[in-house]
């Protein structure tokens, strides 16, 4: 039973630490990828039904959050990527809702 | 039980079937009387005048501009592009007929056996295509030229949109309404609600008009048009729409995508009876 205790109590350290120590870049970059992965899914499923908004990738937008964040990410700012991609991730579902929403839209007449 | 549910589900079919058969008429008297009840003062071809019908002090000025039209000079181009032939040796009446006058009238138009709507500028590339030539682009430059001279040949001619009964066409139609009608874009308006509840008021700066009569006076020569980087001030109604998707931060589709043309389809529709005032003159 002691020997039990010892040992949680050693894989909670073990964990602890874990969870402490400051996150190496790499999952950093894991993070990045998994984000941008559901993001370009949104932007697409959101361009599927026309509900696509202008700031996400259309080349004469002044602000291209997904290009963006990708060229962030490049020059090794993942920070500034993800926090991009939380925008386009905002903006594709928010699209998609509402040309769901709109589906029977018509004359108030 | 059976019996109400057959009642009940063969009544709901006949409803919707009637509503799409019926749909596009309805949907034009209401659109009128809509437009009739918020500006009684206006008569019918008057609303092809956009936002001058709605202003004195604008009208004014635009009349003054309308003495010496910008335009003119692109009609004369697009004349000119209708008359030099082909290096085949044909020319652009091959495709459209001898009478000029008589071309812009029948755009857009469904097309059964290609299952779509064409319009006069998807034909105008067809035709150039077809003669081994180079397509224009399609939003400006040649291509609105030659629609400037079209139009302005046609003046007086009244829009005449056909929905043919035809389930793919009315599809097309419905397509183009809905789009029309959709709010969209982050700030998450609806053409409808800049050209049909609001026309009168100002959205910066600018006297938004009434979607009756828009179509009446492609392509355009705008004032913004003909600024630096811009073009030389002409531009089609597909250009247009793209500017009025942006606005709302919406992305713009392709000039001449499906989505446009559909919506060109039932816009132009819903303007049928005015006089086609081509090209005309905005800010
Ligand atoms: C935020 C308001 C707004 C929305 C939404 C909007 N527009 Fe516009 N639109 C304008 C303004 C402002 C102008 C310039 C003034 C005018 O002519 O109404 C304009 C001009 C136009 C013109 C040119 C009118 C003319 O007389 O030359 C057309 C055509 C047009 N809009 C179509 C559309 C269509 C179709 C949609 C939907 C895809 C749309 N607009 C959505 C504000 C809007």
């Amino acid at each position: 039973m002691k020997k039990l205790i010892a040992a949680f109590g050693l894989a909670l350290l073990i964990t602890g630490c874990n969870a402490t120590t400051p996150e190496k870049p790499a999952s950093k970059q894991a993070q990045y990828e998994a984000a941008l992965k559901n993001a370009q899914a949104a932007v697409d499923k959101a361009a599927s039904v026309g509900g696509e908004w202008r700031d996400i990738r259309w080349k004469k937008s002044k602000k291209k959050y997904l290009p963006s964040a990708i060229e962030a990410a490049k020059a090794g700012d993942y920070d500034k990527a993800l926090k991009l991609l939380e925008i386009v991730q905002f903006q594709a579902e928010a699209g998609y809702k509402q040309a769901m929403a709109q589906k029977n839209a018509g004359p108030r007449f | 039980m059976k019996k109400m549910l057959t009642l009940l589900l063969s009544a709901g079919l006949a409803a919707t079937a009637t509503q799409a058969i019926s749909g596009p008429k309805e949907d034009l008297e209401k659109f009128r009387t809509h437009f009739e009840q918020r500006f009684p003062g206006i008569q019918l071809d008057d609303f092809g005048n956009g936002p001058y019908a709605l202003d004195a002090n604008k009208r004014l000025q635009w009349e003054d501009m309308e003495e010496f039209p910008p335009y003119d000079v692109y009609v004369d181009k697009g004349r000119e592009i209708w008359e030099t032939p082909f290096k085949n040796g044909k020319s652009f009446a091959s495709c459209f007929g001898k009478d000029a006058s008589k071309v812009r009238p029948k755009y857009p138009h469904w097309d059964k056996a290609a299952g779509k709507v064409v319009t006069l500028e998807g034909d105008i590339n067809k035709c150039l295509k077809a003669n081994g030539e180079k397509p224009f682009g399609w939003k400006k430059g040649k291509i609105a030229h030659l629609g400037a001279y079209l139009g302005y040949e046609a003046r007086g001619k009244k829009l005449n949109v056909v929905i043919p009964n035809d389930p793919k066409a009315l599809q097309a139609y419905e397509e183009g309404k809905r789009f029309f009608y959709a709010k969209r874009g982050q700030l998450n308006v609806a053409c409808a609600d800049c050209h049909v509840y609001y026309p009168g008021q100002r959205v910066r700066g600018q006297l938004l008009s009434t979607a009756l009569g828009q179509p009446t006076h492609f392509p355009v020569f705008r004032a913004k048009w003909a600024k630096k980087g811009k073009g030389d001030g002409m531009g089609t109604l597909h250009r247009r729409y793209g500017g009025c998707n942006k606005q709302v931060r919406a992305r713009p589709f392709k000039a001449q995508s499906k989505e446009y043309r559909n919506l060109e389809f039932f816009h132009t529709y819903m303007s049928n009876g005015l006089e086609i005032n081509a090209p005309g003159y905005r800010e």
